[in-house]
């Protein structure tokens, strides 16, 4: 049965710019709207870079100086894996004395998991344990910076001239640097314009590292077009009659993870350098509130602000299905659980009729329609023996069980379409809100700092197949 | 050969360190330097199993000469297959071997199943959980590994264990009984 607790069987409805339904595990409630948020309708940003090996903090100017790569920790080319730095000893002459020789340590790169070593490509052995293995270098490296050089200049000088062009009809005080459409143009061959996007009005700080400073003198870059050659390397002899050495044929996967050399021979594949891994955070786009702040410190997986659904919204779960007959009524038991700490009243609401928001049901369902009471999270109430148990008067029909702050209550099912299928139920839950994170104003007639708002969810479940 | 069915002793080698504990059932000969882990099963089912020298047996391994599935074990005219197996060899925890040739310094990883008709040369290593059981000889350093048995070729073998085996034939018999071996007595038993 631990299937009924599966998290996609309970969707929450998420009003945003796209209508997304999704479990409330992974969604995100803002206190400043008292609205849900999902991953699609937050801004998505970069809080700091890690190497997820050696858990290296990384300022982002350093990350993008070295391509997002950490400089210590490198990947097996053979399975992605992180490789560890080996040692063996190996007898070395003395440099006084050549006659003797002497045991000096060797390190090697080696995968646990493929068993790949550096050896296999001809790495010869390092002296010293870290910062000796070097990536080779790609060949066309001086052609392509001299290209992005080249390119970004011209877009420099195409967004200059568009300015010109809106300067004559553009009234005198707008500044330059705010045009709508010189972003996409600068941005064409700098970062993606996604950044822009979420932001219309904030000031443009992250094109001061690509383009050329006002003022500065404008060097004219020449490149040199690309020559077309007509007579191509030819195919070796045997191509079509030598027998393939399966196992040093590359994969695809290895070999467009070095995009520089895409080396056909497994002999070729030198391990690259790790890649780094971000932590994001979150912010709403309505309010530009953040929701979700991780800890700076990579080894930390705390968060600094965490505002996510579940500890905000009663949760619903399924707890136990009868056989789901064709136009059979049936009870299902679910279960509500509180999250906060103060006593919360929720109230079931079927849906109508023609509400545009419940597309996926595919049974009528009946909801208990008295409100239920739940009772707030206790933190110390597994050591607290002498609590007394607070009184809910609770009609058995309707509540099978109390425990804390968690309830199970009945609902009834009809199927109404006999296809093969899930059975998925929908329907509202209200429950009211105390909103601790707005300014408590200073009260004139002595009221309750907090007020409750109510607010309404759409929630679907997903209750499985009907057994004939 | 036929006298060697239903020969219940062990042969075990002197400079073998074998723990009571492991189940050792049939006709096994087993070589000096090999140690063997309690809860490791050596079963000779159908056939003697001949173990060489300087193998790593860990815990709950299995090294099985079983019947082919489709034979009854009291059919007559079946002739007793040898499981031989080479020097150097390690057999991590929870193995299942059942391969009848294994070559020398070879790993079989924890978890890993070899079948029936599968025979490993030298320097060959099974990676952990791998299920092999295709009917082919495996070529010299090979590496079997990931979920898939990607396969792929190491320019060296791995080492032998010896250091381990040392550490090893030290420690062993400070904590278990071991099982008598050929030549010379048991090792003592200390309180």
């Amino acid at each position: 049965m631990a299937s009924l607790l599966q998290p996609d069987r309970v969707l929450y409805l998420v009003h945003g710019e796209k209508k997304i339904r999704s479990p409330l595990s992974t969604l995100y409630f803002c206190r400043y709207c008292s609205e849900l948020r999902s991953l699609e309708c937050v801004s998505h940003e970069v809080d700091s870079h890690y190497c997820p090996s050696c858990l290296e903090n990384m300022p982002s100017a350093e990350a993008k100086l070295k391509k997002n790569r950490c400089a210590n920790c490198f990947d097996c080319p053979c399975c992605m894996h992180t490789l560890s730095t080996r040692a063996t000893n190996i007898p070395a002459p003395l440099p006084d004395d050549p006659s003797k020789t002497t045991m000096k340590k060797a390190y090697y790169l080696a995968c646990g998991f493929c068993r790949w070593t550096s050896r296999d490509v001809g790495m010869a052995d390092k002296s010293v344990a870290s910062g000796g293995w070097q990536e080779p270098d790609n060949p066309h490296t001086q052609r392509i910076n001299k290209l992005i050089e080249y390119y970004q200049q011209l877009a420099q000088r195409e967004k200059l001239e568009r300015d010109r062009k809106k300067l004559a009809r553009r009234r005198p005080y707008m500044p330059l640097a705010f045009s709508q459409h010189t972003i996409h143009v600068v941005e064409k061959y700098g970062l993606g314009t996604r950044l822009q996007r979420q932001r219309p009005g904030a000031p443009i700080t992250s094109l001061a590292g690509l383009s050329l400073k006002e003022g500065e003198d404008q060097k004219e870059i020449n490149i040199e077009p690309a020559q077309a050659l007509d007579e191509v390397e030819p195919l070796p002899e045997d191509c079509y009659t030598r027998p393939i050495n399966l196992p040093e044929v590359t994969s695809l996967r290895q070999r467009l993870l070095q995009p520089d050399f895409q080396p056909a021979g497994a002999s070729q594949l030198h391990p690259k350098h790790k890649h780094l891994l971000i932590k994001r955070s979150l912010r709403c786009r309505k309010c530009e509130h953040n929701l979700s702040k991780p800890e700076f410190n990579p080894t930390s997986i705390k968060f600094k602000i965490q505002l996510v659904a579940v500890s905000y919204i009663p949760e619903v779960r399924i707890m136990s299905i009868p056989n789901l007959r064709f136009q059979k009524e049936c009870q299902v038991l679910l279960t509500l659980t509180n999250p906060v700490e103060n006593i919360t009243h929720v109230t079931l609401v079927g849906c109508e009729e023609g509400d545009p928001e419940d597309i996926n049901s595919t049974a009528k369902v009946m909801v208990p329609t008295k409100e239920l009471v739940l009772a707030g999270k206790d933190a110390a109430a597994d050591y607290d023996e002498l609590a007394e148990p607070q009184d809910f008067q609770d009609d058995p029909d309707v509540v099978a069980f109390r425990k804390s702050n968690k309830i199970g209550f009945f609902i009834k099912v009809v199927p109404q379409r006999e296809e093969d299928g899930d059975v998925t139920v929908s329907f509202k839950i209200r429950h009211d809100f105390r909103n601790l994170a707005a300014p408590i104003r200073p009260s004139e007639e002595g009221d309750a700092p907090t007020e409750a708002i109510w607010l309404t969810h759409h929630v679907e479940l997903s209750l499985g197949p009907i057994i004939a | 050969i036929a006298e060697h069915v239903g020969k219940a002793a062990a042969n075990i080698a002197a400079g073998a360190v074998v723990c009571v504990e492991s189940e050792i059932r049939g006709d096994v000969t087993i070589g000096p330097r090999t140690v063997v882990h309690p809860k490791a099963r050596i079963i000779a089912e159908a056939g003697p199993i001949i173990i060489g020298e300087g193998n790593l047996i860990e815990e709950q391994a299995l090294i099985i000469n079983s019947y082919p599935e489709n034979i009854m074990p009291d059919t007559e005219g079946v002739e007793p297959k040898t499981m031989t197996i080479g020097i150097n060899n390690v057999f991590e925890v929870g193995c299942v071997s059942q391969a009848l040739k294994i070559g020398d310094n070879n790993v079989i990883e924890s978890k890993a199943d070899l079948g029936k008709n599968v025979i490993l040369t030298s320097g060959c290593i099974v990676g952990a959980c791998c299920q092999v059981n295709t009917c082919e000889v495996i070529p010299e350093n090979t590496v079997i590994y990931g979920s898939n048995c990607m396969r792929r070729v190491q320019t060296e073998r791995p080492q032998p264990q010896t250091l381990q085996l040392d550490f090893l034939m030290k420690i062993l018999p400070n904590y278990h009984h071991m099982k008598k071996t050929v030549k010379g007595t048991s090792t003592p038993v200390r309180n």
